[in-house]
């Protein structure tokens, strides 16, 4: 494949992302580890088996003697390009958004990596950290209830593609695994609030309202996920991360 | 060999491995440790109580430079608490061996310890929880291993170490209190998994860890403790109690005051003590928010709070307060889990709230549990003589400690504000808070507690009438006891149609007369009498008002009266509450109204059968519905019967046939009934040889043989007080019902079931026995035996005895004019045959059946019921 001609549409420290006739091209630098390449094709796939309608895997092979992944291209914007554009349906545009994850939580994949396991690798990995919030955030995390639904693991307005008949699609399926919808709901709520807390504020008011869900419970996983988000060592974001994770569980 | 296996514990518990090792070794030494005696236990528990108390001030100091966390002074306190009224509370305190003993009842109860207990012990009060688990522990001759929280496990550590050298040098075995030096949930959860019992403080998540590790857990959770201040508190004791108790440690005990409600119209007198007192009200608006935001984080408790004085946490909110400020005070209305200040704040942080009324406050009160206190501690300030208010509030509140004018910290753990709450650091929350015990942990916790039960026999007994008067023209002589003696005024005689038209009465009545007893005469009862009619004859009774009820006649007019007797005194008794079956008498649900507070009762037969003058039986039908009451119960026995066999002497041929077998049948029937006592074989066998000796005669010569009649009359009356406590059995079952279904008449019934009911119940390896304490083995064959010898059948064996015994009651059968079947009593086949199966489970449910000696099932009863229709 001849990538000169292509439309590069994404660039990332580890990645490239390209469009091209067969779809989209993902070609990864050579320090992102082989394994990661083929769980993403592996977690894409198993995804696709849920019957849930998004863009299929195509080919996993190198380009350049760089790793790439082609998955099918999906025509239209971004729900996040939809919502800047058109603030005053915001609250619209969010219901949809609350529906189409609760959509994706309504699906089982057996096969995928179980979120806790990765929560507490994650935090386990933490060096900003000390060993007792550590184990705070970990005695936490075997608390909470263990589940098996479907979760994006990065649900979030930028992965979403609205089509021209505003039938949206949930893309980059890089993060997928099964467990505790209320810790999926928490990361989304997370994202939002590291950039704007009123949208994540509705966004929580719609998530819990829709799934019947009590705020408390998607607030016990915040400590959580910002460890988790804590592992992608943003500086910016580590002071408001820190602050959430410095809790203490009652007693 | 000794120092081998030194080897083999490790210094160190900092991996799976190492703890693996040191758990097996602890769980050696608890084995020696569960062979010491209450004496050597009581030595070591008072030497380690002993140490940690000395060390009490070393050690809190020592938790709060590691934890950085709540004030020395006061841990000081705990650490003392922890060791002094831990030993005071347990000193005396039997936990070992055998703690309990009834020699008369049988019954030991025996203490073992529970093996390898796993403590995870919080940063809140490490040292204090350590003395206190640990010392628990000694007295119950467990194991004990701490898993420390990893920011208090320097200090945590220290105070396992001090109790576990004391405990040592007094006898204790090597290495009995361990922990885990390098703590990590990995080792946390193995601790939990592989220990006996989990001992477990801490918040939800690891109280949750310890449930779910599979091992039993006394898992206390979070509070939330809300404080009511009533418009009748002492208002000045209610703001100083709780200032004391929230500034205690900094707040870190987890019953301590979280919000107050003060009612209205003290809300300024309350607000201005508590500023009087050098605590800081947040102004509105900024300065709210500002710690609103600063102590809960997305609805968790930011770690930088807890044990925190108020000023360190006013600072870090950005809020000016003098530095000695007590506590800060949020004026706030919400109650709702999104208020931040309506959580646990587990530092000198308090919400107030202000209620117009008592159950608003309580409302408000209810909320603030269901918030993150479920089953914790709810207080209250308020005049202690506002009973109905403490008992309102008590009902209000989910919580397992309610404290009544009690600051809650010192309140909650018990022995200091009240010396009957057990003193504990790690307070049960119920099913409330998820958890197995609901009030203080202490010692009985920590102990398997062996019940050895010996096996006794029930206590029996032998009930009669007070007075049983007997011989031929006794009669008047009895009576006169009513007049001269009881003083009674008015007499009600109850008896049927048939004796009162030809004059039986009349004696009565005559010498009532002379007496001067008023009298008057229900005579209307027929056969099989009915709540119908026993309704009439209360209706006479109730306009006369008898002091005296006089039952003559045979079964029927006995049982009738019985009924009058019971709606006279009750006139709103249940019949199907009265008629409940029982397993025993004395263990029925229903208890039965104590009678003769109106009316003594007089009962006097003229039929020698029933024996119903002396038993506490009596049976009634609802003609409405056809259902039949079988009432038993003591307090149906009269007073007084007068067996006077003038008043039998015209029995007809029929009657005397039929009520002279059922006497024989009560008498063999209670004879070896598993309630059988000394007491009431001896009437049983007299009453049998009568019956054998006389019947005939009774039958063929009637009134012209006197004597016969009358030694019928007292085999039926002896037979009667052996049945009323010895009870019958099947044989009846199985009557009662045929007498129903078919129309036998009773004496008929039992009498063609009789020999065959005896062989079933004779055999040696019946399908099942009686439950019954003193039936200890199937001996219903030997019994009849004894029972046929002595009413003079012979034989080698008993099987001889029995066989013999059988062939004597099938002739005197004969004799008396009984058929061979059922079926010779002209019952028709095919109607025998469709309602057979209604009938035996009937039959399998009837009262008779439980003192059976053996336990029948309803396929051999059909069985026996099949034998005996068609004469085998």
């Amino acid at each position: 494949m001849n990538l000169e001609q292509k439309e590069l549409i994404v660039k990332r420290s580890y990645k490239e992302v390209y469009k091209s006739e067969e779809g989209i091209v993902k070609v990864f630098e050579p320090e992102h580890p082989k394994a990661n390449v083929f769980n993403e094709a592996l977690n894409t796939a198993r995804v696709e088996a849920t019957g849930l309608d998004i863009p299929k895997v195509k080919e996993v092979g190198q380009v350049d003697g760089k790793w790439a992944l082609v998955i099918e291209y999906k025509e239209g914007k971004t729900l996040e390009e939809m919502m800047a554009a058109d603030p005053e349906h915001l609250e619209g545009y969010m219901e949809r958004f609350v529906d189409l994850q609760l959509e994706v939580h309504g699906k089982k994949s057996p096969l995928l990596n179980k979120l806790k396991d990765k929560l507490s690798r994650q935090i386990n990995s933490l060096k900003e950290i000390d060993a007792t919030t550590r184990y705070e955030l970990l005695t936490r995390l075997e608390s909470m209830p263990k589940h098996d639904k479907l979760c994006h693991g990065d649900f979030n307005p930028s992965n979403i593609i609205v089509g021209e008949d505003g039938e949206m699609t949930v893309v980059d399926w890089a993060h997928a695994t099964q467990g505790n919808a209320s810790a999926d709901a928490a990361m989304t709520y997370l994202m939002f609030a590291l950039k704007d807390q009123k949208m994540a504020d509705l966004y929580m008011r719609l998530f819990c309202k829709k799934s019947d869900t009590a705020r408390q419970y998607v607030q016990n996983w915040l400590p959580i996920v910002a460890a988790a988000q804590l592992t992608k060592n943003n500086e910016l974001e580590k002071d408001f991360l820190m602050k959430w994770i410095d809790v203490v569980d009652f007693q | 060999m000794e120092k081998k296996e030194e080897t083999m514990i490790p210094e160190i518990v900092d991996s799976v491995e190492t703890l693996e090792a040191k758990m097996k070794a602890m769980r050696e030494a608890q084995k020696i440790f569960a062979t010491f005696t209450q004496e050597q236990v009581d030595k070591i528990f008072y030497e380690a109580a002993k140490a940690a108390n000395k060390q009490r001030i070393p050690l809190a100091k020592m938790a709060v430079e590691e934890t950085k966390r709540g004030i020395v002074e006061d841990k000081v306190i705990k650490n003392h608490y922890a060791a002094e009224y831990i030993y005071n509370a347990y000193k005396n305190t039997k936990t070992c061996g055998v703690i309990e003993e009834d020699a008369a009842y049988g019954i030991k109860k025996v203490a073992e310890p529970i093996g390898l207990v796993a403590a995870v012990i919080p940063t809140t009060n490490p040292t204090s929880t350590a003395i206190f688990k640990t010392l628990i522990c000694l007295k119950t001759r467990n194991a004990i291993i701490i898993s420390p929280h990893p920011a208090a496990k320097a200090c945590t550590i220290a105070a396992a170490k001090i109790v576990l050298d004391a405990a040592v040098a007094a006898g204790a075995p090597q290495g009995i209190i361990g922990w885990i030096d390098v703590p990590s949930l990995e080792l946390t959860n193995t601790v939990m998994k592989e220990a006996d019992i989990i001992l477990a403080t801490g918040g939800p998540g690891m109280v949750k860890a310890a449930y779910s590790s599979g091992k039993p857990a006394l898992g206390v959770g979070a509070g939330n403790t809300p404080v009511i201040i009533d418009d009748t508190a002492d208002v000045r004791m209610a703001v100083n109690s709780i200032i004391h108790s929230k500034t205690f440690d900094n707040g870190m005990i987890c019953a301590s005051e979280q919000s107050v409600t003060v009612l209205e119209s003290v809300y300024e007198e309350a607000k201005k003590e508590f500023a009087y007192r050098g605590c800081y009200f947040l102004k509105p608006g900024e300065e709210l928010d500002k710690v609103r935001k600063t102590i809960i984080i997305n609805g968790a408790l930011n770690s930088k709070i807890p044990g925190k004085s108020a000023y360190e946490i006013a600072k870090l909110a950005g809020v000016d307060v003098p530095e000695n400020t007590k506590i800060l005070i949020g004026e706030v209305e919400s109650v709702d889990i999104s208020e931040e200040f309506a959580h646990e704040k587990l530092s000198p942080v308090l919400a107030m709230y202000k209620a117009k009324t008592f159950d608003e406050a309580l409302e408000k009160a209810a909320q603030l549990v269901a918030d993150g206190g479920y089953g914790h501690t709810a207080s209250l300030y308020v005049h202690p003589a506002q009973t109905e208010k403490i008992a309102k509030h008590a009902a209000a509140m989910k919580t397992c400690r309610v404290l009544v004018n009690t600051p809650s910290s010192h309140g909650g753990i018990g022995d200091l504000y009240n010396f009957k709450l057990a003193p504990s650091l790690t307070l049960g929350c119920g099913s409330w808070g998820g958890n197995s015990v609901s009030e203080n942990v202490g010692v009985k916790h920590l102990l398997n507690i062996k019940t050895v039960a010996e096996r006794r026999e029930n206590m029996l007994w032998f009930r009669t009438p007070e007075k049983v008067y007997f011989k031929k023209g006794c009669m008047p002589v009895a009576l006169d006891e009513l007049g001269t003696i009881m003083h009674k005024k008015k007499a009600f005689i109850v008896t049927d149609t048939f004796l009162y038209k030809n004059g039986y009465v009349g004696a009565i009545e005559k010498k009532l007369d002379e007496m001067g007893i008023q009298h008057t005469c229900f005579y209307d009862v027929a056969p099989d009498p009915t709540l119908q009619c026993a309704r009439q004859g209360t209706a006479m009774m109730r306009s006369f008002e008898p002091d005296t009820i006089i039952a003559l006649g045979g079964g029927s007019a006995m049982d009738a009266a019985k009924i009058m007797w019971v709606m006279y005194e009750y006139p709103d008794v249940n019949f199907e509450d009265m008629a409940m079956d029982f397993m025993d008498i004395r263990k029925r649900v229903y208890t039965f109204p104590e009678m003769g507070k109106k009316a003594y009762f007089v009962a006097i037969p003229t039929s020698s059968g029933t024996g119903s003058e002396v038993t506490p039986f009596a049976i009634i039908t609802d003609a409405d519905t056809g259902v039949k009451w079988p009432l038993a119960d003591y307090q149906l026995l009269p007073n007084m019967a007068i067996v006077d066999v003038d008043n039998m002497m015209t029995q007809p041929k029929g009657l005397t046939s039929a009520s002279g077998i059922d006497v024989m049948t009560h008498a063999i029937e209670s004879y070896v009934s598993i309630m059988a006592s000394d007491y009431t074989q001896g009437l049983s066998m007299r009453a049998v040889k009568m019956v054998f000796d006389y019947l005939p005669s009774a039958y063929e010569n009637g009134a012209n043989d006197p004597v016969a009649r009358e030694r019928m009359a007292n085999a039926s009356c002896l037979a009667g007080m052996a049945f009323a406590n010895a009870f019958l059995g099947l044989n009846h079952s199985m009557a009662h019902k045929l007498g129903a279904f078919h129309h036998l008449p009773h004496g008929v019934a039992n009498a063609v079931l009789l020999t065959e009911v005896m062989r079933y119940n004779a055999a040696e390896a019946p399908t099942k026995m009686g439950t019954f304490s003193q039936y200890e083995y199937p001996h219903a064959l030997a019994r009849y035996a004894e029972l046929g010898r002595f009413a003079g059948c012979q034989g080698a064996t008993d099987e001889e005895v029995f066989e013999n015994f059988i062939a004597r009651l099938e002739e005197l059968k004969e004799k008396i004019g009984i058929k061979k079947s059922i079926k010779e009593y002209g019952i028709d086949e095919k109607y025998f045959l469709d309602t057979l199966d209604d009938m035996v489970e009937q039959a399998f449910n009837d009262q008779c059946t439980g003192a059976n000696p053996r336990y029948p099932l309803m396929k051999e009863m059909k069985e026996i019921y099949l034998k005996c229709y068609y004469g085998k």
